[in-house]
């Protein structure tokens, strides 16, 4: 009775055991996959910290077709018997190219090396096991990546040292990797001039130069935009209207003029111009059916005037004809 | 009727001007207000002190007008009907009626002249009201017309005791209220009392020509002034914006330190006090030889027809004068055209 106990629990323990195990699948038919590697150009002298990058190019023929989640996962660390190998795989990439007959998947796997010894020691790119599924009868295969086997070596060299000492001219220091960093820096940079830019041009009146953005240079600029027609000619007089009271800081008739030139003695070359753009403006907004009486294009002499108050504004002397006409 | 026509009467008005200007001196300002009203039949308000030359100023518009002159005196008891007829005993000892100033002119009356409008009482002012809006009366069961009449009142405002403030609705009446001042020029101010010839009212108002003007075809031909003179789109545009200013000055920016604007106008200008201003603009365009009003005809008569207009809160009805000069300069100065 005792033994048949006994029997009973080590065929339990058994059966726990075998459910527990891993399901060995059968590898499929070489015909069906072909595969391309391009691994790191050298095999030996990689420390702790380093990065390695390994392309993988899969070519599967139907019937089978990848299973992605047998493909390994970011921070995946490979253990043997138990042990963890200090190897992780800190990023991957698929890229998936489909054909009638086939598929091509682009594996781009990079692997963190997070250990390292007292003196060189093997290691390896582990084997990566992927899974295939038949389309046809559901029958699921395995494939096996090759490993890539490498050496790692130590920071330095075993025993009591000093740094200054070990340092050799043929291995440079370490670096991190800035040009990340430098590239978001001259990002920040560049907005940061922009935005300084942008807020001189606000402060500046709207203007990219002094004195730019004072009245009689604003109104020159869009008077001369104006087309030469009778409708935009009243626009064009309105606008001078605008910038000249603007600059009075109230509404400037003639009958204020000579108030105005003595509080803006700047202005006073232009006195005869001034009752000139006064009589064009009560031509034009008042006495509509009349001509006007300038001599020449009121268009093109409104511009001159607006350049000489321009003038005027700036501190310069207008470049007037010694006689104007009235 | 032609330019010459409209050219012909300028002279006339230029020249009753000129000639009123030789009587009264230093007061072209008034003078040319007078005239303005004269040309566009509005009745006007003299506001000034005593003894600042008003009366000799009317009375050398009279005389150049032509036609009937007739004064009153406003006084605490005087009654509507000392204004129609006065009633006596005569030499025979029976009672008699003759007629008062309004009717003793009858419809040749040209210039009624109130002196101290502000002592007379509100039923005086009343009737005054319609007289100078209808230009009629109604007395001894015949209804009195005087077509050609204009009214000229004046005020004292630095006396208070024994007066009547004159209601809004009856300074709305007048066209203009001109303000009278003693002239600041050294040298007219020495004449106005050393010069002999300013001592005799009656011989100096004798050096005006008589009937430089027909007073019964003044009224004609200011129709055919009005209708000559053109506004265009634009300045009908500014002088709605300034009629709106003078109701909401805050809209337009209008300050004035001291005064709390939103509390300041109780009613601004009227639509008959506007059409006034533009009645006054256009003779002002008119007599400087102008066919459309501006802008500058505008100003010339904007305090002068609308500052009497404004209904003020009666804290401030007080400084009235000051404010309204202060508050229409900002609205002039405020208001683009175009």
């Amino acid at each position: 009775m005792q033994t048949r106990f006994l029997l009973a629990i080590c065929t339990l323990a058994l059966g726990v055991q075998i459910a527990h195990a891993d399901i060995i699948l059968p590898d499929v038919n070489a015909k069906y996959v072909s595969i391309k590697q391009e691994n790191p150009d050298r095999d030996a002298g990689y420390v702790v910290g380093d990065v390695l990058e390994r392309t993988i190019t899969l070519t599967i023929k139907k019937p089978y077709e990848l299973v992605k989640e047998s493909l390994p996962i970011e921070g995946y660390e490979h253990r043997y018997r138990g042990q963890i190998s200090g190897i992780e795989l800190i990023k991957i990439n698929t890229q998936e190219t489909s054909h009638s007959d086939r598929v091509t998947h682009v594996l781009r796997l990079k692997y963190q090396i997070f250990t390292t010894g007292k003196l060189a020691k093997p290691a390896a790119l582990r084997a990566e096991i992927i899974k295939l599924r038949n389309t046809a009868n559901k029958e699921i295969v395995q494939y096996r990546i090759p490993s890539f086997n490498f050496r790692i070596s130590p920071l330095s060299v075993f025993g009591s040292v000093k740094l200054k000492e070990e340092m050799s001219p043929f291995v440079r220091p370490l670096r991190l990797d800035a040009n990340q960093d430098i590239l978001q820096l001259e990002i920040a940079v560049g907005l940061l001039s922009l935005t300084l830019i942008a807020l001189l041009y606000i402060f500046g009146a709207y203007a990219w130069l002094p004195r730019m953005g004072a009245p009689f240079a604003k109104a020159y600029r869009d008077i001369r935009k104006m087309p030469n027609t009778t409708e935009e000619l009243k626009k064009a007089v309105a606008r001078l209207h605008t910038a000249l009271n603007n600059t009075a800081g109230s509404i400037l008739f003639s009958s204020n003029l000579a108030d105005f030139l003595q509080k803006k003695p700047a202005f006073t070359p232009l006195k005869a111009e001034f009752e000139k753009f006064f009589t064009l403006s009560s031509e034009v907004f008042f006495e509509s059916n009349e001509a006007t009486h300038l001599g020449e294009n009121p268009k093109d002499w409104l511009l001159k005037f607006c350049r000489h108050l321009r003038d005027c504004e700036r501190g310069l002397t207008p470049n007037i004809p010694s006689k104007v006409s009235r | 009727m032609s330019d010459a026509q409209l050219t012909d009467w300028r002279n006339h008005a230029l020249t009753l001007e000129s000639e009123v200007n030789k009587v009264v001196v230093g007061q072209k300002n008034p003078v040319r207000l007078i005239t303005t009203s004269i040309f566009a039949r509005g009745h006007v308000l003299l506001e000034g002190d005593v003894g600042v030359g008003k009366t000799t100023l009317l009375r050398a518009f009279t005389r150049g007008i032509g036609g009937g002159y007739q004064r009153v005196e406003g006084t605490i008891d005087l009654m509507p009907n000392d204004l129609v007829y006065h009633t006596y005993l005569g030499e025979d000892g029976k009672p008699h009626v003759s007629a008062g100033p309004l009717l003793m002119s009858g419809e040749n009356l040209s210039v009624f002249f109130f002196n101290e409008i502000n002592r007379a009482r509100p039923q005086v002012h009343s009737l005054l009201l319609r007289v100078m809006a209808e230009r009629t009366l109604t007395a001894f069961n015949k209804e009195h017309y005087f077509p050609h009449m204009l009214v000229f009142a004046d005020r004292n405002q630095v006396e208070k005791e024994e007066t009547f403030d004159i209601p809004s609705a009856a300074r709305d009446r007048f066209m203009m209220e001109i303000p009278i001042v003693v002239p600041s020029d050294a040298g007219i101010m020495e004449s106005l009392v050393f010069d002999t010839r300013y001592h005799d009212v009656d011989t100096l108002v004798a050096n005006v020509p008589e009937d430089l003007l027909q007073f019964d075809q003044l009224n004609n031909f200011a129709a055919i002034l009005q209708n000559s003179i053109t506004a265009s789109p634009t300045l009908r545009s500014y002088v709605l914006n300034l009629w709106r200013a003078t109701k909401t000055p805050t809209d337009f920016g209008v300050k004035i330190s001291g005064v709390d604007m939103n509390r300041l106008v109780l009613s601004g200008a009227s639509p008959r006090g506007m059409g006034m201003v533009l009645r006054a603009a256009r003779v002002n365009a008119w007599l400087n030889n102008r066919t459309a009003v501006l802008p500058e005809d505008i100003h010339e008569v904007f305090h002068s027809t609308v500052a009497h207009r404004l209904v003020f809160s009666p804290v401030y009805e007080m400084r009235r004068t000051e404010i309204a000069r202060e508050m229409l300069t900002g609205i002039i100065n405020t208001i683009a055209t175009p």
